[in-house]
């Protein structure tokens, strides 16, 4: 699709945000928003490593597999080049930023089983975007990723004050507000008429 | 250093045998996939142009256009894969077929969500051959004109009328050279008078009185239509406003309420023609 | 050590990868628009989860322990793409319906997490019950959330009109929202269900 950036950006965050919207990243949206912090820190990683990750693949989708007719090899070269990304920015990391590496340390690993990350890597490819608007895309959606995440984080830390039944507690009264979260987020869809 | 040798020779084996396993896989799967997709395409197509060899795809405001050509090279003639603005909820997506005399040769409906014994006359291949195939550039392309009228599916009849009519202009502008119609007046030459015109508006007529004196364009009433009022509101007085301040037709529809505001253009175009 | 019997009961009911281990959420919230859908989802990633299981167990102790995640990668990786590519082949219709989600197979923590954690440590037999096990319990899971939002946002069961017009369906379980708050209801449920059978 000929979209300006503009339009990329408003529907990566909000029109068609990638957790609420498109269900990529769901687990850490439950595992790690029982905090603001927390989740802040695990948004930061993710436009880190959702962006690089996103440029990488891109070029070698391509540049090595498409011309050598090797596309079904996109799974697992996608796969593994995130893994290794994440353990090289670990190692980065704790070389050249210690307190950074404190910070999003925990995170990091977790980052590759993240759906999202080889999730945006193959839309952006899907979508035949050239490499300014995969850029553009995957810092969007990690943006999009983080404010999902904060917001949840918001809910739920007012949440534990709350007298919830045992039975929903957990994992259940988040899906719900997910839900709700995700109802509110489709108001944005009409705003732009693809 | 053993250790990292064993590490490595153990990866790149695992490597190895899955790759190969995978490209026997793909060996397999794949001739399957494309002969499929080739078909599924084929249907889109060549339905159009049997005798299509070479295709090239051009994207046009987010629609996709099939440019076809036989195996000498000539224009066969554009299969447009667009979308119309029906009564259900979301858009009818067909595919239209135009040669290069710009006639349309075939019309094909992908998916819609029109009222199930109303609407659904858009899949009928009688009314299809009836009241589109055979209609070209040159032909209004308008309900109650060339089109029959359908009570009781105005809005989709409408809709699908009007989505053609663009198709056959894009294709006719942008692949066979052809010069789409613009609403012009030289209002200045127009004699002073009371001139009343109709137009296509949303979803029904719009019919409207334009007085003129002194080379100007100096009222516009509305006679009759029967577009939803709300968004006819949002279109009514701002248009008008438009066309008296520009004292022409080139003017910009009001965004929300485009249907209604291109009727009152049209209109005033017909009644000063 | 356990029986074989319960290796393969405890996928299905008490360690449940969805509705215990809350794994793999992101494809049991966006396939589960239709029954069939949920299944097909089930079965393909309980094929892969089936594969790995044997190939890990297999390879077991040639495997350095250092490389043994990028080398499970590669194994997965790999039975995902073949079964991307064999549902492309001959199944287009559920391809083209569980989309994206057929490669996000391979981060499906359920199947990484089975690999590590069980069949890296276990012989043959036990790996492919427990991939079994674990298999039927998500597929479960899936076609049972798959047919609450069927029937609620379309009012049909695997295509099948069951309430015709007495009940007008509800779209939004059909979208984004209605998975969440279905599968929130759904987990309340079970959690409710376990308490009373004793498995909290």
């Amino acid at each position: 699709m000929d979209l300006n950036l503009g339009a990329i950006i408003f529907v990566a965050i909000l029109a068609n945000n990638i957790v609420l919207n498109q269900f990529l990243g769901v687990c850490p949206y439950l595992g790690v928003t029982k905090r603001i912090e927390t989740s802040l820190g695990m948004g930061m990683a993710v436009i880190f490593v959702m962006t690089i990750a996103a440029v990488v693949t891109w070029f070698i989708f391509k540049f090595i597999l498409v011309p050598l007719d090797l596309g079904y090899l996109r799974t697992i070269a996608f796969i593994l080049v995130i893994s290794s990304l994440v353990q090289l920015v670990e190692i980065f990391l704790k070389k050249t930023n210690p307190t950074l590496f404190r910070a999003l340390g925990i995170y990091l690993p977790l980052i590759t089983t993240n759906c999202a990350i080889l999730g945006v890597a193959i839309l952006n490819v899907q979508m035949d975007h050239n490499i300014i608007q995969t850029i553009v895309y995957a810092i969007a959606a990690a943006i999009g990723f983080t404010i999902a995440l904060v917001i949840m984080a918001g809910i739920r830390e007012r949440l534990e004050l709350a007298n919830i039944s045992s039975f929903l507690q957990g994992a259940a009264v988040t899906l719900v507000t997910a839900g709700i979260m995700s109802l509110s987020f489709m108001g944005f869809a009409g705003i732009m008429s693809l | 250093m053993r250790d990292s040798v064993r590490m490595a020779v153990t990866l790149l084996l695992i490597g190895g045998i899955c790759g190969g396993f995978l490209a026997a896989v793909n060996s397999w799967t794949a001739p399957i996939i494309a002969a499929r997709e080739l078909a599924e395409f084929q249907e889109t197509v060549g339905a159009f142009f049997p005798e299509v060899e070479d295709i090239e795809e051009e994207e046009i405001d987010g629609e996709e256009y099939f440019i076809c050509y036989d195996d000498a090279g000539n224009l066969l003639g554009v299969v447009g894969s667009v979308r119309a603005s029906g009564y259900g909820d979301d858009p009818i997506r067909y595919n239209l077929g135009v040669d290069a005399d710009g006639t349309i040769v075939g019309i094909r409906v992908i998916s819609h969500t029109e009222t199930p014994g109303i609407g659904t006359f858009i899949e009928d291949e009688s009314w299809q051959e009836d009241q589109i195939v055979g209609l070209s550039f040159d032909d209004p392309i308008a309900v109650e004109q060339d089109v029959d009228a359908r009570s009781g599916a105005t809005v989709t009849l409408r809709g699908i009328t009007g989505s053609i009519r663009r198709v056959v202009d894009t294709i006719g502008d942008n692949f066979l050279g052809f010069e789409v119609e613009t609403m012009e007046i030289d209002v200045a030459a127009v004699d002073d008078g009371t001139y009343t015109g109709t137009g296509t508006g949303f979803k029904s007529e719009v019919t409207v009185e334009v007085t003129v004196s002194g080379g100007e364009i100096t009222e516009i009433v509305i006679l009759d239509h029967d577009d939803t009022q709300a968004y006819w509101d949002q279109a009514e007085d701002e248009t008008i406003a438009r066309i008296l301040d520009a004292q022409s037709l080139e003017v910009d529809a009001v965004s929300g309420a485009t249907g209604s505001s291109i009727g009152i253009i049209e209109a005033v175009f017909d009644a000063l023609n | 050590m356990a029986t074989m019997a319960q290796e393969f009961s405890k996928g299905i009911l008490k360690e449940n990868p969805v509705f215990r281990l809350l794994l793999g959420m992101c494809p049991v919230l966006a396939v589960t628009i239709t029954a069939i859908n949920g299944f097909g989802m089930g079965i393909a990633a309980t094929f892969v989860l089936l594969c790995s299981n044997i190939v890990v167990s297999l390879i077991r102790n040639v495997v350095p322990a250092r490389v043994r995640i990028p080398a499970y990668i590669l194994v997965i990786a790999t039975f995902v793409t073949v079964t991307d590519l064999v549902l492309n082949a001959f199944l287009p219709a559920l391809h083209a319906a569980l989309g994206i989600f057929i490669p996000l197979i391979v981060v499906n923590c359920m199947i990484m997490g089975r690999a590590e954690g069980f069949a890296r440590k276990n012989p043959l037999g036990r790996s492919i019950i427990d991939a079994l096990g674990m298999g039927i319990g998500f597929t479960l899971a899936l076609t049972i959330l798959g047919i609450v939002r069927e029937v609620l946002g379309a009012g049909t069961i695997f295509g099948l009109d069951i309430t015709g017009t007495a009940f007008e369906p509800m779209a939004v379980f059909a979208s984004p929202p209605g998975a969440f708050i279905a599968l929130g209801v759904l987990l309340l449920i079970f959690n409710v269900l376990y308490k009373k059978m004793g498995l909290e």
